[in-house]
């Protein structure tokens, strides 16, 4: 078979077919489900080490941060089936997650400097934990709409 | 502008399936694409191997731990060919599309 032998009709549908086998890829989740969660149990307990002073406290939680933090990565990347390109997410993406980031740092510097303004015991604790809340919310959403703009970036070049 | 080529070895139904699935990804593991493309282990790798041979894509063995895991991706020339015979179908749909358009008063 050649291309004089394609029908318009057939290219049309074999365009189709590769627009619906690559929409199956971005289905599969980015993360797994107990990666933001995992991630602010970590950023919570850090801080929570930090604030107590103590230097053994604090090198203790350091360490286990570190630790904590490359095993989550690790794990994650392993556990994944594929690797999305991550040229497809462009500017747009990008923008969403550093968006994400920095709604993420405002909520935890801003609550933490207005509990310990309020005279709250440990505020940077108290407010990693409203962060780490945040994170397990609206970490999931943000993958979604990373799937999605790789998804529309995708589709875009079968166009 | 990606030169449209057809390639009849990708217009496979079946390597269409796993060269659309490999086109968005930069790997993606033996097991995923025999589960999407709902396939058996050894046509997957009869697929997979008249892939290889046209240097379209690279199949990996490797160890995650100590489950061995198979990866495969798709070589440069994979995507480039893949990129082209896209180009290459939006082409004739292109112009059958043209053939239906009203000509100039």
């Amino acid at each position: 078979m050649n291309a004089a032998e394609i029908r318009p009709n057939e290219a049309a549908a074999a365009l189709e077919q590769v627009r619906l086998h690559q929409e199956q890829v971005f289905i599969t989740p980015p993360f797994p489900g107990w990666f933001w969660p995992g991630l602010g149990a970590l950023n919570v307990a850090f801080t929570a080490a930090v604030e107590t002073g103590h230097p053994a406290m604090v090198a203790t939680g350091a360490v286990a941060f570190a630790a904590g933090l490359g095993a989550i990565i690790v794990v994650s990347i392993r556990k994944r089936p594929l690797q999305l390109r991550n040229d497809l997410l462009g500017a747009r993406g990008g923008l969403a997650i550093g968006g994400f980031v920095a709604a993420l740092v405002a909520l935890g510097i801003g609550l933490a400097f207005a509990l310990r303004a309020a005279g709250a015991p440990m505020p940077g604790t108290v407010a990693n934990v409203a962060v780490a809340v945040a994170m397990a919310l609206l970490g999931p959403l943000l993958g979604r709409r990373l799937q999605r703009i790789m998804s529309d970036t995708a589709a875009k070049a079968l166009r | 502008m990606t030169a449209a080529r057809f390639d009849e070895l990708i217009h496979a139904p079946t390597r269409l399936a796993i060269v659309s699935l490999l086109a968005a990804t930069d790997w993606a593991e033996f097991r995923y694409l025999k589960e999407t493309v709902d396939l058996s282990d050894s046509a997957l790798s009869k697929q997979l191997s008249t892939l290889e041979e046209a240097g379209y894509a690279e199949v990996r063995k490797g160890f995650v731990g100590k489950r061995p895991r198979t990866t495969v991706r798709l070589t440069p020339a994979g995507r480039g060919a893949f990129s082209q015979h896209v180009a290459a179908l939006q082409q004739i749909v292109a112009r059958a599309g043209e053939t239906i358009l009203p000509g100039p008063a």
